[in-house]
């Protein structure tokens, strides 16, 4: 099945023929796993995946048909239902960070993979983001994993372009200190434990 | 390699191409339950942490992020024990029964379907502005007026929001963005998605039917919820989800007093001013690895429910000053009305 026009047209098109939404999940729903995944690990990202494409689709009529591309959309409602799971993923970045195994990645890595060795960085980036604010390390995450420009992050955070800069850069600081420390002497992380806000 | 690249390489086992059937499974029903409006059964709630009716009316004001107090307890993973048999202690907070007791004696409201709910009230909040020195903390207030259907979710009611002047936070300057808008008023939709699970509505529609007897209250209160501090911490939210811009019958209201009576680790800590300066009696529970405790605030005569505070216990967690107030509400008043205000 071959599907043309940007995702804002099938998005028009769904609020009349409500299957038309599917091709929004086909087209965004890959990704999006994979990115909630690589935060929350798989179970609670089905979870999370699950819940985004079900408001998106409640939301379909408020959409702005004037954006081309749903992905800041979809991320910033994905976003907002990880807000609820900030403890699991700062303790699976702990547990990483404190054993060296992580729990999110251990059940994709095959057993004869040397890419385990090749992440021997991977404590130390777990280190850095669990220890970041959670919107320095959504804006961060948005934009390295999730593909999403400076402008389409702001977009899906509902926050300024300025501030997206201005996290994205304290997040890359805070990575590249971390990174740069010698094995084995990284400054114990300090964790922000402040509630974070819906 | 730069640090993204690095950061680029760390998780990338993740497949490419995840399982997607229970999610496409859980659409596709949405789907069906559209096209078919006689299929209703299909459309589902979505679980989310609530209060995102202050998320909404403060997403306007961009650089602005807000803190509530709130513990996020995550769900039993699939695969644990199965539902847990819960007794509910004896009763021990003299407070919460006097509450219970006095709970008939105000005049009550009888909403229809239709009508709305209408509750002002005034709130404090933490926020926090990215300057140019960093993130600067301060306390945020607002003057709220809620119309809250008889029945349906937070995106159905309306909210007018004024600005009240910012407070310091403990120790720190008011940082000048925290005066912009101060004084204005706005009307609108007072959330743009509730994804609240079932139990924590809190409609009058679905509240005038929860159970009248403080066991039924309490088992409600502990829904969904394991056994522990964390539990119980998140039981003690729950009743203030209930009580904040919500109006329960009398009969639910002694009941949730009485259940709220018996959640373990609840003390009274006596004089306490709410959001609006009133002072009363106030009951408390620590929210663990939070470093503040979320009291409920009682009027000292009637023992009508004047509001909640989040007072700080560990200055270092809290990064404030033992003691000090972070978080307050003061419900104001309540009626009920025909239509809310039009929404620009």
């Amino acid at each position: 099945m071959s599907m043309d026009g940007d995702d804002a047209s099938h998005i028009g098109r769904s609020r009349d023929e409500p299957e038309a939404f599917a091709e929004i999940f086909r087209r965004h729903a890959p990704g999006l796993k994979r990115y909630v995944t690589r935060r929350l690990g798989a179970d609670t990202a089905e979870d999370v995946v699950a819940e985004t494409f079900l408001a998106a689709f409640r939301q379909r009529h408020r959409y702005d048909l004037g954006r081309p591309d749903a992905r800041p959309w979809l991320f910033g409602i994905a976003t907002n239902l990880m807000g609820r799971h900030v403890r699991t993923e700062v303790r699976q970045l702990r547990v990483l960070r404190r054993t060296g195994a992580d729990p999110v990645a251990e059940p994709f890595t095959d057993r004869s993979d040397e890419r385990v060795s090749a992440q021997a960085d991977g404590p130390r980036i777990a280190a850095a983001l669990a220890a970041m604010p959670q919107g320095h390390r959504d804006a961060l995450l948005l934009f390295a994993w999730g593909g999403l420009s400076y402008v389409q992050v702001a977009e899906a955070l509902g926050v300024r372009l300025g501030t997206v800069r201005s996290r994205i850069n304290r997040a890359r600081r805070r990575l590249r200190a971390e990174l740069g420390e010698p094995d084995g002497s990284a400054r114990p992380a300090i964790v922000h434990e402040e509630p974070v806000h819906d | 390699m730069t640090e993204i690249d690095r950061l680029r390489e760390f998780r990338s086992e993740v497949p490419e191409s995840p399982g997607l059937d229970a999610e496409e499974a859980r659409l596709r029903a949405a789907v069906a339950g559209a096209a078919d409006p006689a299929a209703g059964g299909a459309r589902r709630r979505f679980r989310f942490r609530g209060r995102m009716a202050l998320a909404g009316a403060l997403a306007a004001g961009a650089a602005v992020a807000v803190a509530t107090v709130a513990v996020a307890v995550d769900d039993p993973a699939p695969g644990a024990p199965g539902p847990i048999v819960r007794t509910m202690p004896v009763a021990h907070v003299r407070v919460l029964q006097q509450a219970a007791d006095r709970a008939g004696e105000a005049p009550e409201l009888h909403p229809k379907p239709g009508q709305y709910l209408v509750i002002e009230s005034r709130m404090m909040n933490t926020a926090e502005v990215n300057g140019a020195d960093g993130q600067v903390k301060y306390l945020y207030q607002v003057e709220r007026t809620m119309w809250r259907p008889y029945e349906g979710d937070s995106t159905r009611a309306v909210l007018r929001t004024t600005v009240l002047p910012p407070k310091q936070w403990p120790g720190r300057p008011i940082p000048e963005e925290a005066r912009r808008g101060v004084g204005e008023t706005s009307t609108e939709k007072a959330a743009d998605f509730d994804g609240r699970a079932e139990w924590l509505r809190t409609d009058y529609a679905y509240l005038s039917k929860l159970p009248t007897t403080a066991e039924g209250m309490y088992a409600h209160l502990y829904t969904g919820l394991g056994t522990g501090p964390e539990a119980d911490a998140q039981a003690w939210q729950n009743l203030g989800g209930m009580l904040t811009e919500a109006y329960l019958p009398a009969a639910q209201r002694a009941a949730l007093f009485r259940a709220a009576a018996a959640i373990p680790g609840v003390t009274t800590v006596g004089r306490a001013v709410d959001a609006a300066g009133r002072t009363g009696v106030a009951v408390a529970l620590d929210v663990p690895g939070t470093g503040i405790r979320t009291e409920y605030v009682f009027d000292p005569d009637t023992y009508d429910y004047l509001g909640e505070r989040g007072v700080v216990t560990d200055a270092s967690r809290a990064q404030a000053p033992v003691g000090s107030v972070l978080t307050a509400t003061a419900q104001l008043g309540v009626r009920v009305a025909d239509a809310p205000p039009p929404v620009r």
